[in-house]
């Protein structure tokens, strides 16, 4: 790879890697691509459409719900509900907000149920004002779609970074690095991602704001996780699975979460110990 | 836009999945052995010299096996535990994490390694083209965060 193309969206940095410099007209199919996505499921701006459905209860229509929302079905039913795109409003409450006040309100609000939110294909139908947020998934397939467009184009060497959250392709493996959750001068251990391999990390130290205040909620308690810091999942031809498999990594047992979806893990947990999966491509240094 | 189809991708995955249905957690085989070790220390610690009511005469010499079970997040797993009295004192504890069917096929089937405080490389270390952490995360959070730092040093 030798070109990069460096840009900020959805709150992150992002780094396009090919081989030859990608056309205007690509840039402009991702940046319009980038900005739809935002205006649809971002809860930082205030004329998005997850923002109105704050507001008030109806019935809305947005794009890439049934592929995204469907995710977060499965991973609510793995997860026993640990899982909800609906902990938007505690969230919000515990300090993590449009305006980031990362001040915790004293009764942060409970999480609707999940089940209460009826949705076929794209058409989501809500009986109360809900505030959903995608953090577990949304980069994630924000990566796929960009992958995507680069396909459609025949761009078949390039490597999306979007902070982490990586999708490989091209004709060579390329090994990454895992980030010390404590240290990022420092890697717990390096992974190979093959071509069409899609690796995505996430870890509550950096987000954080208070006393256990992060950005990994438990839904069925409302609060942040605590057992696990640091996960990064590798998954083949989907980065939204692998990002949304990472978050599950902080509130369900691997087991579960092997036996509903093969990919492959590294967890960090609280008391320092790192697990991981037998068959990762790569190394964890002890 | 072409996508991977999420649900079919899982239905297929599930219902091919030789996994475990249940297992227990292999990475707290550790907790039994310290718990099961520190128990047992303060008997290696009676010296018969010390005149402790514990002494001597209490626990007959010979070697005394026995099993327990405890549980953590994954189910019960269970310990057996090995202990050599003699002179009347502790001389020797062995603890083996209980070899059950899950627990084994656990460890085999879902973590191969288990480490504890992973120190890690420097970045300078090692040959790579990518790092996934987390140092990179949102610019508007991380600028409120060294606002709000800012304003409490005020």
């Amino acid at each position: 790879m030798t070109d990069t193309w460096a840009f900020d969206a959805i709150g992150t940095s992002w780094q396009i890697d090919t081989t030859l410099p990608l056309s205007s007209d690509v840039r402009a199919e991702i940046d319009g691509c980038i900005d739809g996505f935002d205006r649809t499921w971002s809860r930082f701006r205030s004329d998005s459409a997850v923002s109105q459905m704050a507001e008030r209860a109806g019935t809305w229509t947005l794009e890439h719900a049934a592929h995204l929302l469907g995710l977060y079905d499965e991973l609510h039913h793995i997860t026993e509900g640990s899982v909800n795109p609906l902990i938007g409003r505690t969230l919000s409450d515990l300090g993590y907000d449009a305006g980031y006040s990362l001040t915790p309100a004293t009764r942060p609000a409970d999480v609707p149920a999940w089940t209460n939110v009826q949705r076929s294909g794209d058409t989501i139908t809500t009986t109360q004002p809900v505030l959903i947020d995608v953090g577990a998934a949304g980069k994630g397939l924000l990566v796929d779609l960009i992958a995507s467009i680069l396909s459609e184009h025949g761009i078949d060497q390039a490597t999306i970074d979007a902070s982490g959250d990586l999708y490989h392709r091209g004709t060579t493996p390329i090994r990454v690095a895992l980030e010390h959750p404590d240290d990022p001068t420092r890697a717990i251990g390096v992974v190979v991602l093959e071509p069409e391999d899609a690796l995505c990390g996430s870890a509550t130290n950096r987000r954080a704001w208070g006393d256990g205040l992060h950005h990994v909620l438990d839904a069925r308690t409302g609060r942040p996780t605590a057992d696990v810091v640091a996960t990064w999942v590798i998954v083949p031809h989907s980065c939204m699975i692998a990002d949304g498999l990472a978050t599950a990594h902080f509130v369900a047992p691997p087991e579960t979460l092997l036996e509903a979806v093969p990919h492959r893990f590294v967890r960090v947990h609280a008391d320092g110990t790192v697990t991981w999966s037998p068959d990762l491509p790569g190394e964890v240094f002890k | 836009m072409r996508l991977p189809r999420t649900r079919e991708l899982f239905a297929v995955t599930a219902a091919t999945s030789a996994l475990l249905m249940t297992a227990a957690c292999g990475s707290d085989s550790d907790s039994p052995t310290d718990d099961a070790t520190t128990t047992a220390a303060p008997t290696t610690d009676t010296d018969a010299d010390s005149g402790s009511t514990a002494s001597s005469g209490d626990y007959a010499d010979g070697t005394y096996e026995g099993s327990g079970s405890y549980a953590n997040p994954g189910g019960v797993s269970e310990v057996d535990v090995t202990i050599t009295i003699s002179d009347g004192k502790v001389s020797d504890v062995e603890v083996e994490p209980g070899a059950s069917g899950t627990s084994l096929q656990y460890q085999q089937k879902f973590i191969s390694g288990i480490a504890d405080e992973v120190v890690g490389k420097s970045l300078d270390e090692i040959s790579v083209s990518k790092v996934s952490g987390s140092s990179l995360t949102s610019q508007g959070f991380n600028q409120a965060l060294d606002q709000i730092k800012a304003d409490a040093q005020a």
